[in-house]
């Protein structure tokens, strides 16, 4: 009996990797390769030009969440046009809390942003310890 | 015995030719956290598309989140290439549906594993430094110019949000470097 349950539920809810999950996250909108990869200071007003000049360049933007994780922009409202998306770039290093679905594949995290609920702009003044990132200038 | 020798010499070449193709990475090494130089063989992918179906028929043209489905249904994510504060997404989007073998870098951070493609092999390998091509040759420049490849330093459109919002981004707030 307990085995052809199990079967029922695994038939009536296929598990499905791809399922996305319904989230809201705070945190910061980073340049996602200089903070994955640590060539530099990678956060805050410190790394905000760089972020802008990688976000124009085509590097994938991500938020990092008040839980330390990196989401990956996918989408953002009902925009998919996230590579060198001016919008995008203009709220970079700014503290966004922001609705939407999450998916996991292969150890990273995606997220389709549906709604921008708030912007708090930038409050991680990191260049009075950083200076200008990278160059200095 | 003429006919044998030659299959099997035609055989290790190939073999040959294989382990040098696949098992070699020219990778160059960036220092990155985690770091190992691969080479393999994967379908360039629109990402939105692989996990919410919303699939538009050109990997969206450019402006989308570009992947690498390998066979085994590893999704990797490129998001680096081998230009300067670019990323890869120039240079894959000739290949969306198909097969290419990149070789570069994954990094492993932060329990993430990136990828940072160096080249990439559709037909013969090439480095991957579309975005600054493009850019150059939208403003009827080569590639090699000084101002291309500085180009974000030259970019309109970075000018002017770094201009209005300065370079720690707190214009507003009368805070410059």
């Amino acid at each position: 009996m307990a085995a052809s349950l199990a079967v029922f539920v695994a038939v009536a809810s296929p598990a499905r990797a791809d399922q996305p999950q319904r989230v809201t996250i705070t945190g910061e909108v980073i340049d996602s390769w200089c903070y994955l990869s640590e060539i530099m200071w990678a956060t805050g007003s410190a790394h905000h030009q760089c972020a802008i000049w990688c976000a124009r360049g085509g590097v994938l933007v991500g938020i990092l969440g008040e839980d330390e994780q990196v989401y990956i922009v996918l989408r953002v409202e009902e925009d998919t046009d996230v590579i060198g998306n001016h919008g995008i770039m203009r709220i970079q290093t700014n503290e966004v809390v922001v609705e939407g679905d999450l998916y996991e594949r292969d150890g990273i995290k995606y997220l389709a942003i549906d709604t921008i609920i708030d912007d708090h702009g930038i409050v991680n003044y990191s260049h009075e310890e950083f200076d200008v990132q990278p160059f200095g200038e | 015995m003429k006919k044998s020798s030659t299959g099997l010499i035609a055989a290790l070449f190939a073999i040959a030719v294989f382990s040098f193709s696949h098992a070699v990475s020219a990778a160059d090494s960036w220092g990155l956290p985690g770091e190992e130089e691969v080479r393999f063989d994967a379908k360039v992918t629109d990402v939105l598309c692989v996990l919410s179906g919303d699939c538009p028929p050109d990997c969206g043209g450019g402006k989308r989140v570009l992947g690498l489905l390998k066979e085994d249904g590893e999704l990797v994510l490129p998001i680096k290439n081998g230009g300067p504060f670019t990323g890869a997404t120039a240079d894959l989007l000739p290949h969306c549906g198909k097969v290419i073998t990149a070789d570069g870098l994954f990094t492993v951070n932060y329990g993430v594993k990136t990828f940072a493609v160096q080249f990439i092999r559709p037909l013969k390998w090439g480095r991957t430094n579309a975005f600054v091509k493009q850019w150059a040759a939208e403003r009827g420049l080569e590639a090699k110019n000084k101002k291309a490849r500085r180009w974000f330093r030259n970019d309109e459109t970075i000018l002017v949000i770094v201009g209005e919002q300065g370079k720690l981004g707190l214009k507003d707030k009368g805070i410059e470097p």
